[in-house]
């Protein structure tokens, strides 16, 4: 790989790679897994955490599937609504302070132009701050309706699953309401911005004044508002209208000059302390908090479609390879070792590394027939070597036990054995009983070092009539031969 | 071609160790590699000898790192014909010791050509810094395993005996332990390779940290990172079980009220059910890393569908409630927006009328379609409470499954026969609830209890009145609340297969 590319994931990964491995986990529970061999085995030979892995993952597959593209088209369109909203904020903003304030031919209600200007936003930042009470619905209803909306408007597949995805990445790691706050925030300021320099603008252009009415109040009650509203921008150097000038502003009679001005200072003080400043202050917080949020993004391994690859991109174990090629076969030959002019002796019946909870003899045995037991280890068996050598014998039967594994040691000493008698058949205990594959196995390799399929047998009782040297048992013993 | 590559890197301290699995010709040497890699793609296995017939090494992962090299070899054939061949190399009188005999041996002639596989055997294990030796506990102890121990041994690294197939009924394990003792081998360990114990790998580096002591932080280390992909496996398969369930209980199907749209609605509910019922299978198969092949699909036995909607459900209409509620909140912002834009002269009216479209609008959005539904006499099929049941019966039987089965194992998973309804899924009423509790096997018999016969969980009860919380619906929703719900759902499924497990006894 690249080396700009493996620099690039060696850094704390980017949000994109989160938004791109989400968007790929989505789109493969949805419409299942995608093939991704070639991705796996190029992610799977690099040094990363689990995690890391994941994400390059889904770079390598969402490159190939495109879906980076979808991504970066939706942000595309995500900024320029972002833009369009910026400017229908501005145009409220403004509008908000021309239909307050009027074109000044008539006098400007001072209080119901401060509830026309403040009131809305007054409203929503409280909605927002309830929202902090809410537990579980938190704020994300306006994040839930945002989605409901691109779900309406998206067209083509991969574009509804781009946002989800983004809603999924910042709901896990709670920065979703701080986001979609921030962005509110963002446009309300812009908005009590656009609408504080239309009013300046407008106080500086035209001659307005200001008054207050009412039928049922007291005219104390105006004064003391005033003064409270007022305290606050009056503390950030904001004019704060005497009481007499409060009380002279509800009669019908024209206020002077340096009045109305005192009015239109305390009107823009308020919507600076009112409306701007905890509009900025939030939207900081906001910023804040998805910036930390962010900063802690982590994925979550065990999220169906990530918890799936954690063999396959994070093996607990690899291949390493073998040491050399196997060996061709070597399959032990039976040898002839007795001299042919040697009489032959007595039948002799031997056990070969039979189990200890085996019965011995396996059956009555006839009279002259020599059983010489159960052969297992080194001196049992050249003890044996030695008297075949002396004592070659007619018939020797060897009794093994079907359910051990036919190794090579044990298919060898049978053949060595066998190389000493006359004739040499096999009694395979229990060879259609339990495992059957083994008894197979036996067959093949006695076969293979050279015995004939007749001189197998499958049970005792045919094998020991077979070294009693009957004739007729003999041909029973032949037709019951296992078959090879 | 020669490539034993080593990958020389390792976090605790210096280079990882290295293992040689060495014994008699099949007595499961592959077997315990697959099991202790969870690689059932490694190597050859058969019941026949000789399948193994080269080294072939794989290395364990801890944190990417090699932390152990572990070699399979092929079995030792010839034991008996090898030791008198080693004597007859280093006669009596000449007093080498062990390794030397073997390296002695690995110069000789008949090193490449009868004792080939022995040689393969020796010079890994010469090379390792131990060995575990596989026995069959089923084989009787003859004198051919102690003259290969007796050769094993001289190569002057620990062995560790390990006893498989102790699950066997004919296994013969005190034999084994008694002569292994005899030859010197106190410490031994009983490792299934098919059905492993949980503990069985922490028992295993347990015993080798035991004879070991210079790699006993490695083998630690081990242990504790096998424990930890455990209890990760176990938190996954539970959640994807946990998605399944809520998946399935929050689907419904809407129908014409004709009999001809009801049967084929159930049809397509059934259909549609046991695809994702597999598909949960297949992911816990991948997460375990099994093979697909490992459990052939049985047809959830589905039957009894419920009818009917759940439109007033209790949760249904109190989530109804928070809807309404928000869509008057964003009426009330919309129609307060278009005031702004008349500039407040009209304060008020617009917002209010705005609070009412928004709620209207909200609430129509989400039940509007059912209720529309419901008068048009439509019917809503949902899958019953029974089949849920079941459902969950069967995955949690088959997590136990996948969680006590080796990577060796050949024979398909086999879930106990009441789970399982093969060849008629579509039986008269097959639920489990109604099935006799004859052959409940011990280590299902508690979740068993509370599955069958409580109230469902919550979360499931929730699930059942928010449609959208199905991944099989086309309006699918993860909402915050949908995933506390599979969350809770994950931890409760986890509280009732802890008190499950059953330790075999040792």
């Amino acid at each position: 790989m690249p080396e700009a590319s493996r620099s690039a994931i060696a850094q704390p990964p980017s949000f994109a790679a989160f938004w791109l491995a989400e968007t790929l986990r989505l789109r493969e529970s949805l419409w299942g897994p995608l093939e991704d061999a070639r991705e796996v085995r190029r992610v799977r030979s690099e040094p990363l955490s689990f995690e890391q892995k994941i994400l390059l993952r889904g770079r390598h597959l969402g490159k190939r599937e495109g879906l980076d593209a979808s991504i970066r088209n939706w942000s595309a369109a995500a900024r320029l609504i972002l833009v369009v909203l910026c400017g229908a904020a501005l145009l409220a903003g403004a509008g908000a302070a021309v239909g307050a304030l009027g074109d000044g031919s008539r006098q400007v209600n001072i209080l119901l132009a401060l509830a026309a200007l403040l009131g809305l936003n007054t409203l929503t930042l409280a909605f927002w701050l309830m929202s902090f009470l809410v537990q579980g619905a938190g704020g994300a209803w306006l994040g839930e309706s945002w989605l409901w909306l691109t779900r309406k408007l998206a067209r083509g597949p991969n574009a509804t699953l781009v946002p989800r995805a983004l809603a999924e990445i910042l709901g896990r790691a709670h920065a979703l309401r701080w986001l979609l706050g921030g962005v509110s925030h963002a446009l309300w300021a812009i908005a009590l911005s656009a609408m504080l320099l239309a009013m300046l603008a407008l106080l500086s252009a035209r001659r307005y004044s200001f008054n207050w009415e009412t039928t049922l109040l007291s005219p104390d009650v105006f004064v003391s508002l005033t003064r409270i509203l007022g305290w606050l921008p009056a503390q950030l150097g904001f004019s704060m209208p005497t009481e007499a000038i409060v009380r002279a502003s509800g009669s019908l009679q024209a206020l002077p000059e340096p009045a109305q001005a005192l009015w239109s200072g305390w009107l823009l003080g308020c919507i600076v302390v009112y409306g701007l400043l905890p509009r900025v202050l939030a939207l900081f917080l906001c910023l804040a908090m998805t910036r930390r949020r962010l900063a802690g993004l982590r994925l979550d391994t065990s999220l169906p479609g990530y918890a799936e690859l954690r063999d396959r991109l994070a093996p607990a174990s690899e291949h390493a390879g073998i040491d050399a090629p196997a060996p061709a076969d070597q399959p032990a030959r039976k040898a002839i070792h007795a001299p042919p002019d040697q009489p032959l002796d007595q039948p002799i019946l031997v056990g070969i590394e039979l189990p200890p909870d085996l019965a011995w003899p396996p059956g009555p045995l006839a009279p002259g027939v020599a059983d010489l037991g159960v052969i297992d280890g080194r001196t049992q068996r050249n003890a044996l070597l030695d008297r075949l050598q002396q004592h070659a014998p007619e018939r020797l039967l060897m009794v093994c036990d079907a359910q051990q594994t036919p190794d090579r040691g044990t298919t060898a000493m049978l053949a060595e054995l066998a190389g000493f008698a006359g004739q040499a058949h096999v009694a395979l205990l229990g060879l259609y009983q339990g495992r059957e594959g083994r008894g197979a196995a036996w067959l093949e390799q006695l076969q293979a070092a050279g015995f004939q399929p007749q001189a197998l047998h499958g049970e005792a009782a045919a094998a020991l009539a077979w070294l009693a040297g009957e004739p007729r048992a003999n041909e029973l013993a032949g037709d019951q031969h296992v078959e090879p | 071609m020669s490539s034993l590559e080593a990958r020389p890197q390792s976090d605790h301290g210096g280079r990882p160790l290295r293992l040689a699995v060495v014994g008699h010709t099949n007595t499961g040497k592959t077997s315990l590699l697959r099991t202790l890699t969870r690689d059932p793609s490694f190597g050859h296995i058969e019941d026949r000898p000789g399948t193994t017939r080269h080294v072939e090494g794989a290395h364990l992962l801890v944190d990417g790192a090699v932390a152990v090299e572990l070699y399979d070899t092929p079995g030792m054939e010839d034991g008996i014909a090898l030791l008198d061949y080693l004597d007859q190399l280093a006669p009596a009188g000449e007093r080498i010791d062990g390794p030397e005999r073997i390296r002695r041996f690995l110069q000789s002639p008949e090193s490449k050509r009868r004792f080939e596989q022995e040689a393969r055997v020796l010079r890994k294990l010469l090379e390792c810094d131990a060995g575990l030796y596989v026995v069959d506990g089923r084989d009787p102890v003859l004198g051919k395993h102690k003259d290969e121990l007796a050769i094993l041994a001289s190569c002057g690294h620990p062995l560790l005996p390990v006893l498989n197939f102790t699950r066997s009924p004919e296994k013969r394990l005190s034999a084994w332990r008694d002569a292994l003792a005899r030859l010197g081998l106190h410490a031994m360990v009983e490792f299934d390779t098919i059905a492993p114990a949980l503990d069985g790998e922490a028992q295993l580096y347990d015993k080798l940290a035991l004879l070991m002591d210079r790699h006993a932080a490695l083998l630690r280390a081990l242990k504790e990172d096998v424990g930890r992909q455990r209890a990760l496996r176990r938190a996954d398969a539970l959640r994807l079980v946990a998605e399944l369930l809520i998946d399935i209980a929050a689907w419904r199907l809407s129908s014409e009220p004709s009999q001809e749209a009801l049967r084929i609605a159930t049809q397509t509910l059934r259909e549609k059910a046991r695809a994702r019922e597999n598909a949960c299978v297949q992911a816990l198969l991948k997460r375990y890393n099994f093979r697909r092949q490992d459990f052939p699909s049985h047809g959830l036995p589905l039957e009894g569908e419920r009818w009917g909607m759940d439109l007033f459900h209790p949760q249904a209409l109190k989530d109804m409630g928070i809807h309404v509620g928000k869509g008057m909140a964003a009426g009330a912002m919309a129609g307060a927006t278009l005031d702004v834009f008349m500039a407040g002269l009209s304060l008020g009216a617009a917002t209010m009328l705005g609070a009412a479209a928004g709620g209207l609008w909200q609430g129509a959005d989400k039940f509007g379609k059912r209720m529309l539904g419901r008068l048009k006499g439509y019917q809503e099929i949902s899958v019953d409470d029974q089949v849920l049941r079941l459902l969950a019966l069967r995955q949690l039987a088959l997590v136990q499954a996948l969680e006590h089965r080796g990577h060796a194992a050949q024979t398909p998973i086999e879930l106990p026969g009441e789970f399982v309804q093969k060849g008629r899924p579509a039986a008269a009423a097959p639920l489990v609830a109604e099935t006799p509790p004859l052959a409940k096997p011990p280590a299902l018999k508690q979740n068993s209890d509370a599955l069958r016969d409580a109230r469902l969980p919550d979360e499931l009860t929730e699930a059942r009145s928010q449609p959208r919380w199905s991944t099989l619906s086309d309006d699918y929703e993860n909402s915050a609340r949908r995933k506390e719900a599979v969350s809770s759902l994950a931890n409760k499924l986890a509280a009732m297969d802890a008190g499950t497990e059953v330790r075999p006894a040792l």
